[in-house]
């Protein structure tokens, strides 16, 4: 999950994130390297001597800052194609999760087999526990099995939300009348936390997502615990 | 004791890239500065102008980080679709063992 001073990605939890991780190390090392070159270029023409002062062109340095940056380009672009193909692949999801964004919380709906709904709220401050974490904490999570391909369908009851884990490379636009899809694969059992990421009003910093992976037999039992509450 | 905590953050530059973690970061930096060196002093060497062979080390440094970054991500990334692929396969035989779905049961004419 997030820490504070935190800069780069969280743990990816899936293994489209995963991927997303590593093009990102490659994108961000090429700008570096970029980076690294236009300042040692900036240092050389500030202490220049100011000789060759008179050259109008050359053919060569030409040629190489055209095809370099060419070059680079494509390298940075076919990994990002070929993330964003793998990202629409077809799957074949084990379970349908709905995730309605209200004013200000989520409901989630399992209604493959039977009709489980609940809402989620985040726990006030006040409420917390030691151990529990601040804005982020919901009375109930979403629970999904472990390594099993999820099909998420996100909508909203008011305004504009989004349902985002970033650990899981999910973000979904909530819309009011339009039945949003994404997948999601957890690669490991553990706790993730998103939290609504289109502006919806007052509490829109208030309304956080907590997925909890877990084995299959363990969400067997808590969906049949669910259902006898309910 | 208290390192061995320290050892998987890795030496990160402004905080986000983590060279010493990330696949092929070190690599290519070695062989970077490995490239600029050898490049930079047979400049010097043939020309002896000790500015401008300092200017081709630097332009050297970047040709040979960013050749060895690009082949050692390409190998990187096909031995992560492969590893993905075997795990898949290892996945579908353990669920689909003995039945129709087992992806190493050979077909039969009949069927």
């Amino acid at each position: 999950m997030a820490h504070p001073t935190q800069l780069g990605f969280q743990d990816a939890a899936s293994p489209v994130m995963e991927e997303l991780l590593h093009f990102h190390d490659h994108a961000l090392m090429i700008v570096f390297l970029i980076s690294a070159l236009v300042l040692y270029i900036i240092v050389a023409m500030v202490s220049t001597k100011l000789t060759n002062k008179f050259i109008l062109d050359s053919q060569e340095i030409e040629i190489v800052w055209t095809i370099l940056p060419a070059v680079i380009l494509v390298m940075i672009a076919l990994p990002s194609l070929r993330i964003l193909y793998l990202m629409d692949e077809i799957n074949d999801p084990h379970l349908t999760i709905k995730a309605m964004g209200h004013q200000w919380y989520w409901s989630y709906e399992y209604t493959d087999y039977e009709n489980l709904n609940f809402d989620a709220y985040m726990v006030p401050t006040q409420d917390l526990t030691p151990g529990q974490f601040r804005l982020l904490e919901t009375d109930h999570r979403v629970v999904i099995p472990v390594e099993s391909p999820i099909r998420i369908l996100v909508s909203a009851e008011d305004v504009l939300h989004s349902w985002a884990v970033p650990s899981m490379g999910v973000k979904m636009d909530a819309v009011p009348g339009r039945l949003n899809q994404t997948a999601l694969l957890a690669s490991r059992p553990g706790v993730y936390y998103g939290q609504c990421s289109e502006i919806c009003g007052a509490n829109h910093s208030f309304m956080p997502i907590v997925i909890e992976a877990v084995p299959l037999p363990h969400f067997e039992t808590w969906s049949a615990n669910q259902l006898d509450f309910a | 004791m208290t390192d061995e905590g320290d050892k998987s953050q890795g030496m990160k530059v402004m905080g986000v890239l983590d060279i010493q973690n990330m696949p092929c970061a070190r690599e290519s930096i070695l062989h970077g500065a490995g490239g600029s060196l050898v490049v930079g002093i047979v400049h010097f060497l043939a020309t002896s102008r000790v500015k401008r062979s300092f200017d081709v080390g630097v332009a050297g440094f970047m040709l040979t980080t960013l050749g060895s970054w690009f082949y050692c991500r390409y190998n990187n990334a096909k031995l992560r679709v492969q590893q993905r692929m075997i795990q898949d396969g290892l996945k579908n035989k353990l669920i689909y063992e003995g039945t129709n779905l087992d992806p190493t049961r050979k077909k039969t004419g009949d069927q």
